[in-house]
């Protein structure tokens, strides 16, 4: 049997959700479907790109972490290869991009560089497992996110990674056509994200497929994203079509933009403001107009799993 | 006067105009714009700072329009209403000032990011639009005789450039959705620099052409 060991990232469930919104929460799931039984309860759900039974890991159940409504989390997002508005991507990405089949290429200094198609990949990685992460944007705004998908260590396993390699890159998809926001603009596309390899074999770090146990939607990344859920969330590249492993630290999309304002590392760190805006605490979507302030916490309250990866590291001047 | 000039003058229609704001974001509110229920602060003070916006770009077109079209009955009202637009400006920004507290959660989190260049730029820009709406009224206009008034109100253009520093500050990348809103204005400026540079450049080059 499986004992629930608390993660100290698990807070008090009094800081997150009024009692109207845990039961805005329920007709919602009502709406939709869901029991809040199988979210619970452990039941297998669907999931994934083409329907994947995706089992809770016990581990990362977030107990007492309130999972954001599944309309915010896929009406509400960050998707600048579609639209500059938080509303855009939702209608834009859905008319007619096509997100399977998707070819997933493992490239750079591993001894077995491959591609797959996702689907195939998913089954090679045994399937897919729910995490409840918390997810927390430069923006100093946040969710709570119910991933399916799989842990990202194992993909860097079955890729086998030459000792010479020190980072992976995370590339996103390039189509032109179909995404209004790569034609033109003053970013330079692809989207670009990367990692080191340290940090991409913690347990924390996890490749995702589906969103409350259902295939994830376009404008959240389909059919494959990344999700770190101690860094800010721009960190978390969408609809990945590569990931190469390399011994120089990648230049990510933000950082090229901005050098000044989003670094490599982007933890959230509620100590080291973004030279425009405070990020001691964040704005709890779907919290309401006065209710939705919440402290920000050191490594977005995973601090346990992950400060190790840090020590000795000038964070301030690591941003 | 013409009956459509009269119209276009009436004060009902001028303050249904101000007041088209507020109704269009009670609909949006109230159709369960996504964007207002995930981070209603951030969109009502976003909304209110871009109203503002759109009224002062609208105020300052006023006479480079009216000078390009001297009959447009329209044009001819929005002069005559120049002064309420003006405060219209005013009170969209109070409104984007006092949203700004919920939004970033307390007053004392106002306080400790009041002295950042970009809060800064539209804290002094608000400061310079009360002063122009507290003197946006006859008796002020009589008080500081017509030039002094007008040289007083010329600050309209300071206010104008750090409105401008303060949207472009906001954007993540670039400046295109300030100048979205500005960019008409800055056509218009650019069309009466062009004409007034025009009309300037006989009178400065005939003498050297006589003596040339």
């Amino acid at each position: 049997m499986l004992i629930h060991r608390k993660n100290n990232w698990e807070i008090a469930g009094s800081l997150v959700t009024s009692e109207a919104d845990y039961l805005n929460r329920r007709r919602f799931l009502k709406a939709v479907g869901l029991g809040v039984g199988s979210l619970v309860g452990g039941n297998a759900l669907w999931g994934a790109t083409a329907g994947f039974p995706s089992e809770p890991n016990p581990n990362f159940l977030g107990k007492s972490l309130e999972p954001t409504p599944y309309d915010l989390i896929t009406g509400y997002n960050n998707f600048y290869e579609f639209s500059y508005d938080k509303s855009g991507p939702a209608k834009l990405a859905n008319k007619g991009w096509k997100t399977e089949p998707w070819s997933l290429e493992i490239a750079g200094m591993v001894d077995n560089p491959m591609t797959f198609d996702v689907n195939d990949l998913i089954r090679k990685m045994g399937g897919i497992e729910q995490r409840v992460y918390r997810l927390r944007c430069v923006e100093a705004w946040s969710m709570v996110v119910p991933w399916d998908g799989f842990a990202l260590n194992k993909l860097v396993k079955l890729a086998s990674p030459k000792s010479s390699a020190k980072y992976v890159k995370f590339v996103s998809f390039y189509n032109p056509e179909e995404a209004p926001g790569q034609r033109g603009g003053s970013i330079d596309w692809p989207y670009v994200e990367g990692l080191t390899i340290e940090e991409a074999n913690n347990e924390l770090a996890f490749l995702a497929t589906g969103i409350y146990g259902k295939p994830i939607p376009n404008q959240n990344g389909a059919p494959i994203r990344l999700v770190v859920p101690w860094k800010y969330g721009f960190k978390s590249g969408k609809s990945i079509v590569r990931i190469e492993f390399t011994d120089t630290q990648p230049v990510n999309t933000w950082q090229a933009l901005q050098p000044r304002e989003y670094g490599f590392y982007a933890n959230v760190n509620p100590k080291v403001d973004h030279p425009r805006w405070s990020q001691a605490s964040e704005r709890v979507i779907g919290g309401g107009f006065f209710g939705g302030r919440q402290p920000t916490l050191m490594f977005n309250g995973y601090e346990e799993q992950v400060g190790h990866l840090y020590e000795g590291l000038d964070l301030r001047k690591h941003f | 006067m013409k009956r459509q000039a009269r119209i276009l003058r009436s004060g009902w229609l001028l303050y249904a105009a101000l007041c088209l704001p507020l109704v269009v974001v009670f609909i949006q509110a109230g159709q369960g714009n996504v964007e207002y229920l995930a981070d209603p602060a951030k969109f009502l003070l976003e909304f209110m700072g871009k109203a503002a916006v759109v009224f002062l770009v609208v105020t300052m077109a006023v006479t480079p329009l009216r000078q390009l079209f001297p009959k447009s009955d329209l044009f001819k009202a929005l002069a005559f209403r120049r002064r309420q637009l003006g405060i219209a400006v005013f009170v969209y920004a109070l409104l984007h000032l006092l949203l700004y507290v919920p939004y970033i959660g307390s007053w004392e989190a106002f306080a400790d990011e009041w002295s950042k260049l970009f809060i800064l730029s539209g804290l002094v820009a608000l400061a310079l639009l009360l002063v122009l709406a507290l003197t946006s009224n006859n008796w002020s206009v009589r008080k500081l005789g017509g030039k002094g008034w007008k040289r007083l109100h010329k600050l309209t253009y300071v206010a104008a450039a750090l409105v401008i520093y303060h949207q472009v500050a906001q954007e993540k990348t670039g400046y295109r959705e300030t100048l979205v809103y500005f960019g008409p204005l800055l056509a218009l400026e650019a069309v009466r620099l062009g004409r007034w540079w025009k009309n300037r450049i006989p009178s400065v080059q005939s003498p050297s052409r006589e003596t040339g």
